[in-house]
C-alpha cells in the first residue's frame, strides 16, 4: 500500500483510470481516520495516543496497484475541488438521459420558443398602427 | 444488502448510517469504463448499494462524496444533516 501527498495521489489516480478504460474497475474507498498508527491490541491497555478528529483515509486500487492518501480539514479544500474535477472528468463513460426525459424537454423548449415567436409579433402589429397614426 | 433504485432514499439512508458510527461506516466507489456503469456502497458491516448507468448521477455521486469527506474531516462532532437536493 503506498502512501502518497495528496497532489501526487491525484496524479495517480488520474493514471489508474486511464489505465482501466478498456478494461477493469476502479475502486475508491473513503473513511474517517483518526491518526492511528498502531492496531489496537485484543487485551491490555491501548497505548496512549490522541485520536485526531479531522483527517479522512482515501484508498484507491484497480486490483493490482493500491494507493492511499490521508486529506485533513486544511488540505480538503483545495483537494476536493481537484478531486471532483477528477471524478467527473473520467467518470464520463455512463449513458446519457433516458428518451422520456429527452421528449419532455424538446417540447418544453418547442413550447417556449412558440411563446416567444408570438409575442414580437404582437407588439409589431400594435406598433405599426401607432406608426401610421403619428404620420 | 439492500440495493436502492432512487437516489434520494440511498443519500438519506447512507447519511445516516454514517452518523450513527462515523468511525465504522465507509464509502466505496467501483467504476468500469468498459462496462458503462458505477457502484456506490456505503457499509459499516451494515451495506447499503446504489447502482447505475446513468451520466446524471456521476455528478451526484461526486457531490455525495465530497460532502462526506467534509464531514469526517469536520473537527466538531455535531449532528448535522447534509444538505440533501
Amino acid at each position: 500500500m503506498v502512501l502518497l501527498e495528496s497532489e501526487q495521489f491525484l496524479t495517480e489516480l488520474t493514471r489508474l483510470f486511464q489505465k482501466c478504460r478498456t478494461l477493469g474497475s476502479v475502486y475508491i474507498t473513503l473513511k474517517k481516520y483518526d491518526s492511528r498508527t498502531k492496531p489496537i491490541p485484543k487485551k491490555g491497555t491501548v497505548e496512549g495516543f490522541e485520536p485526531a478528529d479531522n483527517k479522512c483515509l482515501l484508498r484507491a486500487t484497480d486490483g493490482k496497484k493500491k494507493i492511499s492518501t490521508v486529506v485533513s480539514s486544511k488540505e480538503v479544500n483545495k483537494f476536493q475541488m481537484a478531486y471532483s474535477n477528477l471524478l467527473r472528468a473520467n467518470m464520463d463513460g455512463l449513458k446519457k438521459r433516458d428518451k422520456k426525459n429527452k421528449t419532455k424537454k424538446t417540447k418544453a423548449a418547442a413550447a417556449a420558443a412558440v411563446a416567444a415567436a408570438a409575442a414580437p409579433a404582437a407588439t409589431a402589429t400594435t406598433a405599426t398602427p401607432a406608426a401610421t397614426a403619428a404620420q | 444488502m439492500p440495493q436502492y433504485q432512487t437516489w434520494e432514499e440511498f443519500s438519506r439512508a447512507a447519511e445516516k448510517l454514517y452518523l450513527a458510527d462515523p468511525m465504522k461506516a465507509r464509502v466505496v466507489l467501483k467504476y468500469r469504463h468498459s462496462d458503462g456503469n458505477l457502484c456506490v456502497k456505503v457499509t459499516d458491516d451494515l451495506c447499503l448499494v446504489y447502482k447505475t448507468e446513468q451520466a446524471q448521477d456521476v455528478k451526484k455521486i461526486e457531490k455525495f462524496h465530497s460532502q462526506l469527506m467534509r464531514l469526517m474531516v469536520a473537527k466538531e462532532s455535531r449532528n448535522v444533516t447534509m444538505e440533501t437536493e
